[in-house]
């Protein structure tokens, strides 16, 4: 149990570092689509917690990683409000996804234990509910929704890309 | 009494979030409202040494203490020019108010940028620089090619900046050529591009014209190179041009940037 706790922990600090350190780096390239989107890695620590962890320490971790990826992005209370929007629904779609045995409660949410086409559905519910918050709490009003829209999109295609990337290429157990 | 116990107890998970959400969604607004006093940011310890650290291993070591002791150098040489500058028009009195001849120095705090975006709304970077160096909020940051944004946050050792390229940023501007001015705000799309707002149409503006910062806020000194009219348009029916202001500056590649200190003395004067 306890190296479960401590395999979360380590997989949390070294996804953020990836996220604020390097993929913050790429939103400064010219290119025409990091002008208008974004690339979101840390909604994988929120969704791969275990199935047996309850959805209060959930919602609360997602709050706490929101708010430092805030202070790195300067965008006080942005993120936070998305993650912990996606820690909620993240255990609505677990109850909406559940397959005919249930869980088993010791696993995580990963391609080892659900397969690919389960994992696929979840994380794309999932990010793409996290980059239509994030965008629409940051702009605060749905004045802009073709902008919220386009960069919803963009930052979607492009978080699905280094999510599913991360779980083929580390095929995390737990 | 029951019941409501039962519905807290059923409905906690929702509930805490709801509560998270409110939380989450004060601190967005508040801190559009106002910018101040809020806890996290990069210009912390935590976040600032981190993206320090991080800086400082991208940069080759032997090259970056040269660059130091250039930007000392230059930091001193800009403070001179605007003091200089400053001296001349107070020779010259002519048809300006006395106080405008006061000499008051600048200040000039050469920094790193150790943290960048350009692709968010409201976009800010970080520098190496915080209130044990000077640096106050309010301060105006240069860079070599241009006008970088203001200071917004100041930690001990680190202070982040709002960038130009920030929904929020106004920067009073003129044409260089006959001094019409008006507010520079960035439009959110392209962060090679501002736009300069409320320039009365009876100003002749021409495409290749010079924008530069026109000294009437006492955040940037006057004449700071910003960058040159594109193309410009009135906006339905208003009496006003907008221009569109190609930036000379690539606010993408901050590296080097100069904090401007305009001393308190003349900030009373006015």
């Amino acid at each position: 149990m306890n190296t479960i706790i401590l395999r979360q922990i380590i997989r949390a600090l070294l996804v953020l570092l990836l996220q604020v350190l390097v993929l913050k780096r790429v939103g400064l390239s010219n290119s025409w689509l990091m002008q208008n989107g974004d690339i979101f890695i840390y909604p994988v620590i929120v969704l791969l917690m275990p199935f047996r962890l309850s959805r209060h320490y959930v919602i609360l971790i997602g709050f706490v990683i929101g708010l430092i990826l805030d202070m790195f992005y300067d965008t006080i209370g942005v993120h936070a409000f998305a993650l912990t929007a996606t820690a909620y629904a993240r255990g609505l779609l677990l109850a909406y996804l559940e397959p005919r045995g249930g869980y088993q409660l010791s696993m995580s949410p990963t391609i080892f234990s659900m397969g690919l086409n389960w994992v696929l559905t979840f994380t794309s519910f999932s990010v793409a509910i996290h980059t239509f918050l994030y965008f629409t709490a940051e702009v605060f009003t749905f004045v802009y929704i073709g902008q919220i829209l386009l960069k919803t999109v963009i930052t979607f295609g492009l978080s699905m890309i280094v999510v599913m990337g991360y779980h083929l290429l580390f095929n995390p157990r737990t | 009494m029951n019941n409501l116990l039962q519905f807290v107890i059923r409905y906690s998970a929702f509930l805490l979030f709801l509560l998270l959400e409110v939380v989450a969604l004060f601190l967005v607004v508040r801190y559009n409202e106002n910018q101040k006093s809020i806890f996290a940011h990069s210009s912390s310890k935590l976040a600032g040494s981190l993206y320090k650290i991080a800086d400082d291993a991208i940069q080759y070591n032997k090259l970056n203490r040269t660059a130091d002791s250039l930007a000392v150098q230059n930091a001193e040489l800009i403070e001179r020019i605007f003091n200089l500058e400053r001296s001349l028009q107070g020779l010259i009195p002519a048809d300006r108010p006395l106080d405008s001849c006061i000499l008051e120095p600048y200040n000039i705090i050469d920094a790193q940028v150790i943290s960048n975006s350009i692709n968010q709304r409201n976009n800010h970077f970080t520098i190496d620089k915080g209130r044990k160096d000077g640096i106050r909020t309010g301060m105006g940051v240069i860079s070599p090619h241009g006008i970088a944004g203001i200071i917004d946050q100041v930690g001990e050792d680190y202070a982040t900046a709002i960038s130009i390229l920030h929904s929020a940023a106004r920067i009073s501007a003129s044409i260089k050529r006959n001094d019409y001015f008006g507010s520079l705000v960035w439009r959110e799309i392209d962060p090679g591009r501002m736009v300069l707002e409320a320039i009365p149409r009876q100003a002749d503006i021409l495409v290749g014209d010079t924008i530069v910062t026109s000294g009437f806020s006492f955040i940037f000194p006057k004449g700071i190179f910003i960058g040159t009219v594109e193309r410009f348009w009135t906006e339905g029916g208003s009496n006003y041009y907008s221009v569109e202001v190609s930036l000379h500056e690539d606010i993408a590649r901050l590296d080097r940037v100069y904090v401007v200190e305009i001393t308190d003395a003349e900030l009373n004067a006015k």
